[in-house]
């Protein structure tokens, strides 16, 4: 082969290369512009469930109930901790289905990252969510769904899905501000060292009978629950 | 049309894949500390895109695939043949097509701009633009050193 045909070769290949990659970058942009809806992931357990338990219930960033309740019941938790699961759907149904419906009680969440490297982004993601009164919809959800706390499994992806199965609206937005929220985590963190707590859940109370925030630190079950409520309001 | 010589085009080349070598391990070994890349004035676009979905393909931080790419775009450069002048311009045409699409991401689904990234894709741009006029200039030529005649 000659120069002349190799060059008018090599020129071709780079044109029909060319022509390949301006065609891959339109349908990566088209799939990708495609997939940005609000819906919920199907691959996740429990979203009816979930959403379907909270609504009609106000949600005011991380504070879940009428926000003039006079007692406020504050759950410092990780979203990786399998007893906060177990107490989320175990312990806490009967208190949101009456205390908090009923306008008694309002429950704060606050991240208290203990778990892994990952408690932390997983609960930024939750206070974003909470920005756009998504955030217990968000953490109940990632109950749901939980992995082993002892595997590295709330990766971004699996942040997106619960946040979308959520019903976080604008995604966009909640993926620049998790990463924000990332210093809220670690204040809440450090409250909850300075409360004495050394596990989660680990609970505080404040209401007209107590003098400010008061810690309780584990709590046992509902009835034991509704008996630090009632002592507090 | 007149083109500069084959070895001020290999020069430039090196020059700036070396610059995204630097660029793709800074995002790289920062990714790996588990930090995110500093944005210049304090701006948290960089913490945003590195924590996105996007910053990985297939497990891999995508910053290790640009420092691939930069390395062959160096190696393109010390090489004066055909196979260095095609492979140079396939390797700078899937990184421009591809931070093409992660601008895109960038400005419409993550809506946070990383000046790391900008910078990465800047360099891709000048890098396609000097090897397809390498090649266009040069392709087919034994000794590289002046563009063959009767080019377009």
């Amino acid at each position: 082969m000659n120069e002349g045909e190799r060059r008018k070769q090599l020129l071709q290949l780079a044109a029909g290369a060319a022509f390949l990659a301006v065609a891959v970058v339109l349908v990566l942009i088209v799939v990708n512009a495609s997939s940005s809806g609000d819906g919920g992931d199907t691959k996740l357990e429990g979203t009816k469930e979930v959403n379907r338990a909270l609504k009609g219930i106000p949600q005011n960033g991380m504070v879940l109930g009428d926000p003039q309740a006079p007692v406020e019941l504050v759950e410092f938790a990780d979203p990786k901790c399998p007893y906060c699961k177990a107490f989320a759907e175990g312990v806490l149904p009967p208190i949101i289905e009456n205390q908090v419906k009923n306008g008694q009680l309002k429950i704060s969440y606050r991240v208290y990252a203990i778990i892994d490297d990952q408690s932390q982004p997983a609960g930024a993601a939750a206070y974003a969510a909470g920005r756009q009164g998504r955030g217990w919809n968000f953490v109940e959800l990632f109950y749901r769904n939980q992995g082993s706390e002892l595997k590295p499994y709330a990766e971004d992806e699996f942040l997106e899905a619960i946040a979308k199965g959520a019903g976080v609206k604008n995604l966009s937005r909640w993926n620049r501000e998790r990463a924000e929220l990332e210093p809220e985590v670690e204040a809440t963190t450090a409250e909850a060292q300075e409360l004495g707590f050394t596990g989660t859940p680990s609970f505080a109370i404040k209401g007209p009978k107590t003098k400010g925030l008061q810690p309780l630190g584990t709590i046992g079950g509902t009835n034991e629950l509704e008996a630090e409520i009632a002592a507090a309001g | 049309m007149s083109y500069p010589s084959e070895w001020t085009l290999r020069r430039a080349i090196a020059f700036f894949a070396a610059l995204g070598v630097g660029v793709a391990i800074y995002i790289a070994v920062e990714a790996a500390g588990g930090d995110t890349p500093a944005c210049i004035a304090g701006s948290s676009g960089c913490a945003t895109v590195a924590k996105s979905s996007y910053s990985h393909l297939a497990g891999v931080n995508i910053a290790v695939f640009g420092i691939v790419g930069y390395v062959l775009l160096l190696a393109s450069a010390f090489f004066a043949n055909d196979l260095a002048r095609f492979g140079g311009f396939l390797v700078a045409l899937g990184g421009f097509g591809y931070s093409v699409f992660l601008t895109y991401v960038e400005v419409f689904k993550i809506e946070a701009i990383c000046q790391w990234c900008v910078g990465s894709a800047i360099l891709m741009t000048i890098l396609f633009a000097l090897s397809a006029t390498r090649l266009i200039a040069f392709a087919g030529a034994q000794s590289g050193s002046e563009p063959l005649p009767n080019r377009a």
